[in-house]
């Protein structure tokens, strides 16, 4: 016994051979501070998500009504959007990648557009926060929170900005995009839903007919009460279980969208973290080029003709890449209607290969031009079925025939295959 | 020895916040007097100014435009404040952690290998507030660490690039007073953030009698931590390993500022602090100390 630990020892009174018991004893204490905080932390959400609120009884038809004629024209809030398709990284990557290459102007450059359509199919994969701000159909913001950086879409009447923090460019559109308006109000610029609202919309109006529609009970969303709709399939065949909504009670808003596949897990997970109805201050969709940033103008007339104006733009890349982009969206044919409505196209036999990440890093951009076999890359990531290779995920399946037709859908692989005609 | 003897005179006071005190106060000494802290804040203050005259140089050649380089590089060419952020941004995964582990870890397994623990506890400061002490001198040092990067960027930004009107992450743009305001809000997230650092690094120290061993183990610690937070398998586990948010402190360069993040890593801070805390308290308080 040393002399200081005998002195400790009279200090806190304890007797020295009850030492050894002393130091289980302590030992207790950190591993109760640690179970306190597990339970915590566990216990918290649960107590949060408590008992659904009570509401007046509504039926589907009434929720539905709700949802679809909601009048709230003005929200902010923080939007958490998880999506777990199943797609192979790859594919992703591709498909990001072969977007920029189809605006054209990326690679040439040396660093990327803040083109809005390559920067969202990130959200197809992996958990992203956004924030939204809404004040009637003419002024829109979204904020996509990255790691060190951000991208920002602003709409603010004739007057569209995308800003890239990461390349510190922005696309500046002027002029009110009218197919694009009536096309998709809420929706800035985007084919990607960015809110509970945009796909919730899609799911309810998209599927009518083909589709059954409950409520299933109540629930607290982001502090707001909310009912939650169960909309199922009701053809067979979709890979797709069930989407489930949770509409605002008092106005209407749809807050979250969860859809799960019929292997049972989640596939997409859009819901307000926090909401608030209240007009945002106007100085929010008040957007200007930061000094310095490279901005890129565009008429947003042009950009509605889409296609064509990114193929004038796309001049300076090669004929592959226009190609694919002619047979990518004039030649795409829609079997069948709702939930298993599958897509097709012929998919081109070579591409510009995509500039891996030329939004990120003008260095790769130059790797651009690189010709690329797609349904090289699409064989490499399938697995051969009958009548072609199937590239699956949890819900999107893709069946590529043999002669280079394409086949997509969120339905199982039986029905593919009788759309493109084989067995 | 010297400090031991210090301590022995003003520890004799009775057990009260003066005595604590004065064990607090020289903690700062034994930390800062040490020619190791101040190599260790020499050499992070020497990483922005490096950060700088890089970005300066590379800006001037005529390949120019740091095209490519991560945003917060390509925005200090902007603005010379901006520099505070991209070198707290390339501090805070390595630099930062290695330095606070290196004093944590030191803390008290340093002085049991030199032999001057055993004179600090003879004092009737009791091994609580010693270890209080300690802890606090060490957060102190987190601030101290940080200031050091955070000071010496402004600095260097300042001498090198224009100051004035600050881009945001979220392409909003504000003024060099409010964006002052913002990099000490920064910088004081960052320090905290290393909270957790210090708790683990004290209880390691409180583990071995090796100060080497001690640091070795908090800085391998803190290196592997980074090395399975990248990994998105473990997706389960990341949101609860120390580092997961050390970087949301970018959030505060939004426009309105996103707190999640931040008070998301503040609570971890707060988690870790409390247990690994009370774990070096049970260890230190129980142990034999034989040297």
């Amino acid at each position: 016994m040393t002399n200081e630990t005998a002195v400790e020892d009279q200090l806190d009174g304890a007797v020295p051979y009850r030492s050894r018991r002393r130091t289980l004893v302590r030992a207790g204490v950190p591993v109760a501070v640690a179970a306190v905080i597990a339970a915590g932390v566990g216990l918290v959400p649960a107590l949060a998500a408590d008992s659904p609120p009570d509401l007046p009884q509504l039926s589907a038809e009434q929720v539905v009504a709700k949802a679809l004629g909601s009048d709230a024209q003005t929200l902010s809030g923080t939007v958490s959007v998880s999506t777990d398709l199943g797609v192979p990284s790859q594919l992703l990557g591709a498909a990001a990648g072969g977007l920029g290459a189809a605006a054209g102007h990326g690679g040439e450059q040396g660093q990327g557009s803040a083109d809005p359509q390559s920067k969202l199919l990130g959200l197809l994969g992996g958990d992203q926060t956004l924030r939204v701000a809404v004040d009637g159909p003419d002024r829109q913001r979204v904020d996509l929170l990255e790691n060190l950086a951000g991208y920002t879409l602003v709409r603010n009447g004739d007057q569209s900005w995308a800003w890239d923090s990461s390349t510190n460019t922005a696309l500046h559109m002027t002029g009110r995009p009218a197919a694009e308006h009536a096309k998709a109000p809420k929706a800035p610029l985007t084919g990607v839903p960015t809110t509970p609202q945009e796909a919730a919309k899609r799911f309810l109006t998209g599927t009518a007919g083909t589709t059954s529609v409950t409520v299933a009970g109540t629930a607290n969303v982001a502090g707001q009460k909310a009912y939650q709709l169960s909309v199922k399939p009701t053809q067979s065949g979709s890979t797709v279980s069930e989407v489930r909504i949770a509409v605002a009670a008092d106005n209407g808003v749809p807050l979250a969208v969860v859809v799960k596949s019929t292997d049972g897990s989640t596939v997409l997970d859009v819901h307000f973290t926090d909401v608030s109805f209240a007009k945002p201050a106007a100085k929010t969709f008040d957007f200007t080029a930061p000094k310095g940033a490279k901005v890129t103008e565009k008429k947003a007339d042009e950009a509605a003709a889409g296609h064509d104006a990114q193929g004038k733009q796309g001049e300076q890349g090669t004929q592959g890449d226009r190609g694919a982009q002619g047979k990518g969206h004039d030649g795409v044919n829609v079997i069948g209607e709702g939930w298993t409505a599958v897509i097709s196209t012929q998919l081109p036999s070579s591409v510009e290969a995509p500039a891996q990440g030329s939004h990120g890093d003008g260095k790769q951009g130059k790797r651009h031009g690189q010709p690329m076999n797609p349904q090289a890359l699409v064989k490499s990531l399938g697995k051969p079925v009958g009548g072609g290779t199937l590239i699956s995920t949890k819900v999107v399946n893709v069946l590529l025939t043999d002669d280079g037709r394409v086949f997509a859908g969120a339905v199982t692989l039986p029905v593919l295959q009788h759309a493109a005609g084989v067995n | 020895m010297s400090q031991a003897e210090t301590v022995l005179a003003t520890g004799r006071r009775p057990q009260t916040a003066s005595g604590f005190l004065a064990l607090f106060r020289n903690e700062l000494h034994l930390t800062f007097r040490r020619m190791r802290t101040k190599v260790l804040l020499g050499i992070l203050a020497a990483l922005p100014i490096l950060i700088g005259v890089i970005v300066k140089l590379n800006t001037d050649s005529p390949r120019g435009g740091g095209g490519g380089a991560p945003s917060f590089i390509a925005q200090t060419t902007q603005n010379g404040l901006f520099l505070v952020f991209t070198a707290l941004a390339v501090a805070l995964p390595v630099f930062l952690p290695m330095t606070v582990g290196v004093v944590a870890g030191d803390s008290v397994a340093g002085e049991a290998a030199t032999g001057t623990l055993r004179y600090l506890l003879v004092a009737p400061a009791g091994r609580t507030r010693l270890l209080a002490a300690k802890f606090t001198a060490g957060l102190v040092f987190c601030l101290a660490a940080t200031a050091a990067v955070a000071v010496t960027a402004l600095a260097t930004g300042a001498t090198l690039f224009p100051l004035g009107e600050v881009t945001l992450i979220s392409g909003d743009t504000i003024g060099f007073a409010d964006a002052l305001l913002r990099a000490v809000l920064v910088a004081g997230v960052v320090a905290v953030s290393l909270a957790g650092l210090v708790a683990i690094g004290l209880f390691v120290s409180t583990l071995t009698g090796s100060g080497i061993a001690a640091m070795a183990a908090t800085v391998g610690l803190v290196i592997t931590v980074q090395i399975l937070d990248a990994f998105p398998q473990l997706d389960a586990v990341r949101p609860f390993l120390f580092t997961h948010y050390w970087m949301s402190f970018s959030d505060l360069l939004r426009e309105p500022m996103y707190w999640d993040g931040v008070w998301k890593d503040l609570g971890l801070q707060a988690a870790y602090v409390a247990v690994f805390g009370s774990a070096a308290w049970a260890r230190f308080t129980s142990r034999d100390i034989s040297a």
